[in-house]
């Protein structure tokens, strides 16, 4: 037989279920906003950074065609290490393990053919390993 | 066993960091040379007078370097000094009758260059720096330095870089308390870390700060923040045909002579090494014939308390028959000693 005072000694359970079943739906959308925001974010600026060294490298090959021998065959080299790796890159997959390893490996080589070619190009997003730290070094 | 100071050399305002003796000096009549490098931004060349048997300042290496020159290293022609600096950029200077001139400078490292170093036939340059990298430069004619390889493996500043005496082996040592091994195997520009001394194989605990050679390569001493200078020693130091590398492995550690941070170590050609440290002094080790087994190879010969009146941050031995120490201190001061026996 119910009990009488059954639905009042469950009103605690009823209310947290209620509480539970909102926040949860108010999250999912809430979640889907902001992930969207992070995704645009993140996204626009990996794409911005690709773009300026794809930009780069079709500019150091249009000059390579004019006068093959306006950077040393090194320069050259890593020239075309970056295109393979900007072609290489999984745009449409970002959960692609390789994403970051070929990130590292394109700012890398951008440094090598920048100290080459003796100009100082920054890609301005670039991010720094640590800026400001400490002013006392040892 | 005595270290006598032979001179006190003043000049720079702030800071020493370090010296480097020139190679080419110190015999056939040639005085020996050394530079010096400082906190005030400038390099100082030191010549010795053969009447005299002092040294007197040559030239000031100035208004290149923006900040501290933290790092200077003649090729081994003593023909080209290299300087590194906290403006992140890496200075070479030619001797041009009598006159020194920047005549290139290295940019790559994205923030403070730590140490310079010569490969032993002065075709391959290493740099290394807060950034966390080491760079591999080749020598070019006229005076062009093009970057061979960047070695990325410290996870945190990498405080010296150090060619071994006859191979084509770069050594690097950081505050990720790591001496890490590079080797270019196979292919040319394929620059690899081969080993990694650390912890795990009875390496040092805390920041590595020098690395040192003895004359024939075999050994390596390496001195740390951890208050423990270790030696290393490999079978073979020749690169093997088919890219095989001897690993280096732990031969001893000297506990308990220093209480304080070691920054400096060298290894002279006579086989005493010596060591400079955060608590002033100089001290020198040598073979120790009637060690036990297992016991440390190598004994404390003498301890030049107060060698200077700040911290002791480099120490190297000359050229020459009779190898003379210099010492580099945060009292802006150098010294030259000569051990007496």
């Amino acid at each position: 037989m119910d009990d009488l005072f059954d639905s009042s000694l469950n009103l605690e359970d009823t209310h947290y279920k209620e509480g539970y079943d909102e926040g949860h739906s108010d999250g999912l959308v809430a979640g889907k906003e902001e992930g969207r925001q992070v995704g645009l974010k993140v996204g626009f600026e990996i794409g911005e950074e690709l773009g300026f060294y794809r930009g780069c490298v079709d500019i150091w090959n249009s000059a390579l065609r004019l006068d093959p021998t306006c950077f040393s065959p090194r320069a050259k080299t890593i020239i075309g290490q970056m295109e393979e790796l900007i072609e290489k890159y999984p745009l449409m997959d970002p959960e692609n393990v390789q994403v970051q390893e070929i990130m590292d490996s394109l700012r890398l080589k951008f440094k090598m053919v920048c100290s080459s070619l003796h100009v100082k190009l920054e890609y301005s997003g670039y991010p720094k390993s640590s800026t400001e730290a400490n002013d006392i070094q040892f | 066993m005595e270290l006598k100071e032979i001179q006190r050399l003043e000049g720079h305002t702030d800071r020493v960091w370090s010296l480097d003796w020139n190679p080419a000096t110190g015999h056939d009549g040639i005085p020996l040379v050394f530079a010096s490098c400082s906190g005030d931004k400038t390099v100082r060349i030191w010549e010795q007078n053969l009447s005299s048997g002092l040294w007197a300042c040559k030239a000031v290496l100035e208004e290149t370097h923006t900040r501290t020159v933290r790092s200077c290293a003649w090729s081994p022609s003593g023909k080209i000094l290299a300087t590194g600096s906290f403006d992140a950029t890496t200075a070479i200077w030619e001797n041009v009758g009598g006159d020194f001139e920047c005549v290139s400078t290295l940019e790559g490292h994205e923030n403070e260059v730590k140490s310079v170093c010569w490969n032993a036939s002065g075709t391959l340059l290493a740099t290394c720096s807060r950034d966390k990298s080491v760079w591999i430069w080749e020598v070019l004619p006229g005076n062009e330095f093009e970057c061979v390889s960047v070695l990325q493996g410290h996870a945190q500043d990498v405080k010296m870089v150090k060619w071994h005496p006859t191979e084509d082996i770069l050594f690097s040592c950081s505050y990720d308390n790591n001496i890490k091994v590079w080797a270019d195997e196979g292919d040319s520009d394929d620059w690899q870390c081969v080993q990694t001394l650390g912890e795990p194989n009875n390496g040092h605990t805390s920041t590595v700060w020098a690395l040192s050679f003895n004359a024939s390569g075999d050994k390596m001493v390496s001195c740390s923040d951890d208050l423990t200078v270790k030696v290393w020693g490999t079978e073979n130091t020749e690169i093997q045909s088919g890219g095989g590398f001897a690993p280096w492995r732990h031969l001893c550690t000297l506990t308990g002579y220093h209480d304080r941070t070691i920054f400096s170590v060298h290894w002279s050609r006579e086989g005493i090494f010596a060591s400079g440290a955060a608590d002033d002094a100089i001290r020198l080790f040598v073979d120790d014939n009637e060690s036990q087994v297992d016991g440390p190879l190598y004994k404390l010969l003498l301890k030049k308390e107060k060698a200077h009146d700040m911290e002791v941050n480099f120490v190297q031995w000359s050229p020459g028959e009779k190898p003379l120490l210099a010492s580099a201190s945060d009292d802006g001061t150098i010294k030259v000693w000569e051990l007496i026996s």
